[in-house]
């Protein structure tokens, strides 16, 4: 049933091979002027590769393939209902907290699969391109990398299927999931100002915290209040899903 | 389970939607391997009654059994041998006909990947398999809607307005489609549409509903045996006419027609009435141009129930 579904988000060419393609393309373009920039003045830039590289990885992959996850993941939640072929899944006798527990597994199995090419071409160019001693990557980095790259496009993708899920239209869904991502999630950072603590286990400090920064909440206070905002979402949307008449 | 047992079963079956009722207190059970008519004006609660026995809306009141299991506490058993479309078939239409049925398939279980092919072969659509169901035209998307309902091999098909949409020589392919699930596969058929014709060309059991309620339910030939008989008759004479024939006792009725003609409703319609009848009436100086006997039709029957026949629009009269 997970590769069924897998089919119908992946079959979305604009949203699955758009965000695979553009977070490709932004990859190279980085790679492209790191290149030029080294060309241009070698003393200034003396590594292409290294940590220049992975951290135009990191920016391209993050923010892209996270824009991209968010539409795959809108589309995922509101698509079927839109469409008019939800009740032809539900008709299939297949409880609807498994069809949508499946769903959310096809979800983060395509968001994987559409950021895959640009982080593994965007490590290998790392790895590939000449750098300077000191700009070498440890292993360590490597790994944090590609945990924020993947984990930020993957939490969001689940929050937008359940916003979609709440929703019978793609084009709100997608609109709704993208504010919610860029203008209401970094606002509700100014709970900050009146409660420090409180304020680090909104969505994007508790994420910064879970992905490496220094300072906020406790980790495990961080994990937990990341796993509440999404869960919570989910939980939205897979009420709507078990309630609903179609 | 036993094949006598009714494949449906709807026992005071009610759906509200706030104050509307959409389905209204309907009982009735649906054999095995036949065709059954589910017959209504558009509104009357054909739609809501199917989504309601696919476990896609609940009920306010009453129970469904579906292949012996109540729905929706045991949907996923009951559902296990039906196929329907509700509606219109609904498809990916950035996927290929196969693909389609793919994944449909995916969620049947892995027995319904081995008749992806032949159930695209008894709709003819082998050769646009490969084909976006968005290139598709409405003919071959219900045909495809067929195929994907195959998959669970059904004993059941429930169809909801099948052939909306079809020009007549995808209808009468249609039709012979759906008798063949009946006649040569033994699968039961549930057929709803508002369109008289067809269910009475398609059915061997016709169920009516009007305003969401079960009004009649029976064979065509029984429906067709409860209308009103009558006898039509052209007389020269109305006038005389009239008061002759509202002195017989066996006249229950008698209706002016046409100028010249009445429709006259008797206790029993037989070869002794009429005669009785036409001898009253030459016997009184009435000249009888035609007598004859008929009964109300299956369309007649229909419109008189669901009150769709009514009288003459005003601008008609005028």
């Amino acid at each position: 049933m997970t590769r069924a579904l897998l089919r119908t988000i992946v079959g979305r060419k604009g949203s699955f091979f758009g965000t695979a393609g553009v977070t490709l393309a932004a990859v190279i373009v980085v790679a492209v002027v790191l290149v030029v920039v080294h060309t241009l003045r070698p003393g200034r830039n003396p590594s292409i590769g290294g940590q220049p590289m992975l951290d135009g990885v990191s920016g391209a992959v993050w923010l892209l393939g996270g824009v991209g996850a968010i539409v795959i993941g809108a589309l995922a939640g509101s698509y079927d209902v839109a469409q008019g072929t939800m009740r032809y899944l539900v008709l299939t006798g297949v409880r609807r907290i498994v069809l949508y527990t499946s769903r959310t597994l096809a979800l983060l199995l395509a968001v994987l699969l559409a950021l895959a090419p640009a982080l593994l071409v965007g490590l290998v160019l790392v790895f590939v391109l000449p750098s300077e001693p000191e700009a070498h990557v440890k292993p360590s980095e490597l790994g944090d990398v590609v945990w924020t790259c993947l984990l930020w496009p993957t939490v969001f993708a689940v929050i937008a299927m359940g916003i979609g899920s709440l929703l019978r239209s793609n084009g709100a869904a997608v609109a709704i999931s993208l504010f919610f991502a860029f203008a209401a999630a970094p606002l509700l950072g100014l709970v900050h100002a009146a409660s420090p603590a409180v304020g680090d286990l909104m969505l994007l400090p508790a994420l910064d915290r879970v992905t490496g920064a220094d300072e906020g909440a406790p980790l495990a206070a961080a994990a937990l209040s990341v796993v509440v905002w999404v869960a919570a979402f989910w939980s939205a949307g897979a009420f709507r899903i078990a309630r609903d008449e179609y | 389970m036993s094949t006598a047992e009714p494949i449906i079963r709807l026992a005071g079956v009610t759906k509200r939607f706030g104050r509307t009722v959409a389905v209204d207190d309907v009982t009735a059970d649906v054999p095995r391997g036949r065709c059954l008519g589910w017959l209504g004006p558009n509104g009357s609660g054909k739609t809501t009654l199917i989504r309601c026995m696919l476990g896609l809306a609940r009920v306010s009141a009453g129970t469904i059994h579906v292949r012996g299991r109540e729905v929706p506490k045991d949907v996923r058993h009951a559902l296990s041998g039906v196929g329907a479309i509700v509606e219109e078939p609904r498809f990916y239409p950035y996927l290929t006909g196969k693909r389609n049925l793919e994944v449909a398939a995916g969620f049947v279980g892995h027995e319904a990947f081995a008749r992806i092919d032949a159930a695209l072969a008894r709709v003819d659509l082998t050769g646009a398999a490969d084909r976006a169901v968005k290139k598709y035209s409405l003919g071959m998307r219900q045909r495809l809607g067929v195929a994907r309902s195959l998959l669970t091999d059904p004993e059941l098909l429930i169809l909801d307005e099948p052939s909306n949409g079809l020009d007549p020589a995808g209808m009468a392919e249609f039709r012979q489609m759906i008798r063949s699930f009946v006649e040569q596969d033994g699968r039961t058929v549930f057929i709803s549409s508002h369109l008289l014709d067809e269910v009475e060309k398609i059915a061997d059991d016709i169920a009516i509903v009007q305003a969401g309620a079960l009004v009649v339910h029976g064979t065509v030939a029984e429906l067709v045996a409860g209308g009103a008989a009558t006898v039509r008759l052209r007389v020269d004479d109305l006038e005389r006419a009239r008061s002759v024939l509202g002195g017989l006792r066996f006249v229950t009725a008698v209706e002016e027609r046409e100028p010249s003609a009445l429709d006259v409703s008797l206790e029993r319609v037989d070869d002794e009435s009429s005669i009785a009848l036409t001898r009253a009436l030459v016997e009184a100086g009435v000249g009888v141009a035609e007598v004859a006997q008929r009964r109300e039709t299956l369309e007649e029957r229909f419109l008189d129930i669901t009150g769709e026949r009514g009288e003459p629009r005003a601008e008609e009269d005028a």
